[in-house]
């Protein structure tokens, strides 16, 4: 086993006795999950792919990305890409350290900052009522702290808080200037993040699927014996599949110490935002009404691919930039283009 | 199951630059690439590309080859599939034959084939449709009867490509009636030429004759032209067929296509970037995966469920992509038109067979499901 399997799998092991459904279902009600979030930290698994000079726990893009899919098949109800690959990496390439405590981070296009004062709001903050929130503002990158400006709670269609936060006249915390690549890379690394988080749900999915189709029985036999069933059991683990390589090439492409391609990543997550719709489609028509249910744990997953594959501009957009960036590049860069790989350093 | 992505190490990165660079300086300017296995028979071809050592390249060195890892051929072939070379003349006597023989074959036909099957000299094509044994392939019903050194063979084969230009073909027949219908298989290596055989075209829909019926009456087919053992033809054949699936081949029958696209049209707006993005999305993908199946080939795996579910994946990719360019394209097909429409012409018409041969999307399936419910896929 590879180290990056041993990584996730360690994740796996963290999340199995905490990231349970009544854990999950007080996460929706109270907001936050602060046990998850709790062992996860404690672990150091929050902020892998941070530099341990700005009290990360160091790690290349693979290595967060293989943390993410741990936390994609737990649905675990916190923000683990936020505080490390995302906003953790966008503080340290300015030189500054990750603050205590969760940290999230999302595209801010709307905030400026001058005289030491921010103007502006943001939307859909990922969990911005609980967490220290980091953002480029102008050619800054400034820390604010948990709670600031005028929060209005928001949520996705998996019940995690994607807030609305009012800046305008809150003070950073710290702040510094910022490279002109770090809104792209920010940017980049949040489309990544989301095709890592579904295809480790669309995994969790296809066991579940394969799991209850095998148990449940009519005519008198298990319902995956049938083929127009187990057609959709191999729909599940073709489109899991698909995604678990996109998002892991695109991470691995990012090498050690980098930071992922552009076209790596607008691949990987079209990629993914599909498979996120094709596998919730299939695993909920092979598992009938049970599937529906609160109780049954399908619910989870699906409601969190369905969020994850429209954020960060969704997957559509991705693809139309690759799209056009294949197309300026000409037809005759085309096939060398999509064929470069990985190719080893050494 | 879920294959972590494999890195090119510099030398196989080369040796693409290297074929890339040859092509480019081999293929006239004006070529019209062919859809990937469906590339032009062309023998002069072939024993040039074999004079370069790209033929065969993972027999051996000392039955004329270069011993050359799965990967190195992937690499080699994924070139020459996504140029459209003509390539169809060697295609299934370095895919399917040669490893076979080195699996199975004896010393005397290894020493005889397999040199010539590397000089880009010796074609072969395949022998196991039947008019009632397409899927059901254990119904095949030519049957080849004792005699002397030898047997005597007679029946009808269909599908057969290229028959009526290569030189052998390996026949999926009956030796015995045992009850088992699997156990009374074997594989014949039959020469086309000789008497008994009959070739005749069968015309495809867009009017191209390189499928063919093969009869088969009363043909000799002395002792040492059994490959493998006598019984155990369909233990070969699927050994065959599992390893065979999973290579660009299932992926590359568009990229001509797609490059034609670019230069022709490109992406006028937010609508056709966006498919033809998702287009290079899933392609990008998709050969990651079926690297990573060769990969895990060299590695000594028999990855058999995830050959068939990048072979799933990869020919409805085609399709969808036929789908797709047309629709962005937003033209009328004229079979004589621009390169763009002649190759769309060609795919429109094409493109039903590549979820048909080596396997249906049905078949591939099954097998995928049969793994997956009992737990056989990691
Ligand atoms: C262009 C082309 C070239 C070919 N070249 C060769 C060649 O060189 N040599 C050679 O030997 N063969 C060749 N073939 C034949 C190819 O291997 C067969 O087409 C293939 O095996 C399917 O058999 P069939 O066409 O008879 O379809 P059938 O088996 O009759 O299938 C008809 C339909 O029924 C479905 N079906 C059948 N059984 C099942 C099942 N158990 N479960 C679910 N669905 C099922 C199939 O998926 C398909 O949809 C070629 C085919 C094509 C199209």
């Amino acid at each position: 086993m590879s180290e990056i399997d041993e990584l996730r799998d360690a994740v796996a092991d963290v999340l199995r006795a905490r990231s349970t459904a009544e854990a999950l279902e007080a996460a929706e009600r109270d907001g936050w999950a602060p046990d998850v979030w709790s062992a996860l930290a404690e672990g150091g698994f929050a902020t892998v792919a941070v530099p341990e000079s700005a009290g990360g726990s160091g790690g290349s893009v693979a290595q967060a990305c293989a943390v993410l899919e741990a936390c994609g098949a737990a649905s675990a109800p916190v923000p683990v890409a936020e505080t490390g690959l995302l906003a953790g990496r966008l503080l340290a390439s300015a030189g500054l350290s990750v603050p205590e405590g969760p940290v999230t981070t999302v595209a801010s296009p709307g905030v400026s900052f001058s005289d030491g004062v921010l103007a502006g709001a943001v939307d859909r903050v990922p969990w911005g009522r609980s967490a220290s929130l980091a953002l480029v503002a102008g050619s800054s990158v400034v820390v604010v702290a948990p709670g600031s400006g005028v929060v209005t709670p928001g949520r996705n269609i998996a019940g995690e808080p994607r807030d609305h936060v009012d800046l305008t006249g809150v003070r950073p915390l710290e702040s510094a200037p910022v490279g002109p690549d770090a809104v792209e890379d920010l940017r980049r690394r949040g489309a990544l993040s989301r095709a890592a988080l579904i295809a480790g749900a669309a995994r969790a999915v296809l066991d579940l699927t394969v799991r209850y189709t095998g148990e449940r029985e009519q005519f008198g036999r298990p319902v995956a014996k049938f083929p127009a069933v187990a057609a959709h059991l191999v729909q599940i683990a073709e489109q899991a599949e698909i995604a678990a390589m996109a998002a892991r090439s695109a991470a691995e492409g990012a090498g050690e110490e980098g930071e992922p391609a552009a076209l790596d990543v607008a691949a990987a997550f079209s990629v993914a935002s599909d498979a996120a719709g094709a596998v919730a489609t299939a695993a909920h028509q092979a598992t009938g009404a049970m599937g529906m249910t609160r109780e049954f744990g399908l619910g989870v997953l699906t409601r969190r691919l369905w969020s994850w594959r429209d954020e960060w501009g969704g997957g559509a957009a991705w693809a139309a930039e690759l799209g056009r960036s294949l197309a300026a590049g000409g037809a005759d860069a085309f096939w060398p283009t999509i064929s470069r790989g990985l190719v080893a350093s050494s | 199951m879920i294959f972590s992505p494999t890195s090119l190490s510099a030398a196989e990165d080369a040796l693409r630059h290297e074929v890339r660079a040859w092509l480019a300086k081999t293929l006239p300017t004006d070529f019209r690439p062919g859809l990937g296995l469906g590339g032009r028979h062309d023998p002069e071809f072939s024993r040039a590309l074999a004079a370069q050592g790209w033929v065969g390249m993972s027999i051996p060195e000392e039955y004329g080859g270069a011993g050359a890892t799965t990967v190195e051929r992937f690499v080699v072939v994924e070139e020459l599939l996504a140029a459209g070379a003509p390539i169809t003349a060697h295609w299934i006597a370095e895919r399917q034959t040669a490893p076979a023989l080195l699996r199975f074959g004896t010393e005397e036909q290894r020493r005889w084939f397999l040199p010539r099957i590397a000089a880009g000299e010796c074609f072969f094509s395949l022998g196991m449709s039947e008019p009632d044994a397409g899927s059901d392939l254990a119904s095949v019903k030519t049957t080849a009867v004792r005699e002397d050194d030898g047997w005597r063979v007679s029946g009808t084969k269909v599908w057969t490509t290229n028959a009526h230009l290569n030189h052998f073909f390996v026949v999926l027949c009956r030796t015995s009636t045992a009850d088992d219908r699997h156990a009374g298989l074997s594989q014949l290596i039959v020469d086309l030429s000789s008497p008994g055989v009959s070739v005749s075209p069968i015309p495809l829909i867009d009017g191209e004759l390189h499928v063919n019926e093969v009869v088969l009456d009363d043909v000799y087919v002395p002792d040492d032209r059994v490959l493998g053992d006598i019984g155990q033809g369909w233990t070969q054949v699927t050994a065959e067929l599992a390893h065979e699936r999973s290579g660009p081949d299932r992926y590359c029958s568009v990229i001509g296509l797609l490059h034609s696209y670019l230069a022709e049209i490109g992406v006028p707006d937010d609508r056709s970037a966006a498919a033809f993005g998702r287009i290079a999305a899933r392609l990008w993908s998709i050969r990651q995966l079926s690297l990573a199946v060769a990969r895990s080939l060299d590695e000594g795996e028999a990855p058999a469920t995830e050959a068939a579910l990048v072979k799933d994946v990869g020919t409805i990719f085609e399709q969808q992509t036929v789908e797709t360019i047309r629709e962005i394209a937003a033209l009328e097909i004229d079979p004589e038109g621009s390169m763009l429409q002649q190759l769309l012409a060609e795919c429109v018409m094409n493109a039903p067979s590549w979820t048909l041969r080596g396997g249906t999307t049905e078949i591939l399936r099954g097998i995928a499901a049969k793994a997956l419910t009992r737990g056989g896929a990691r």
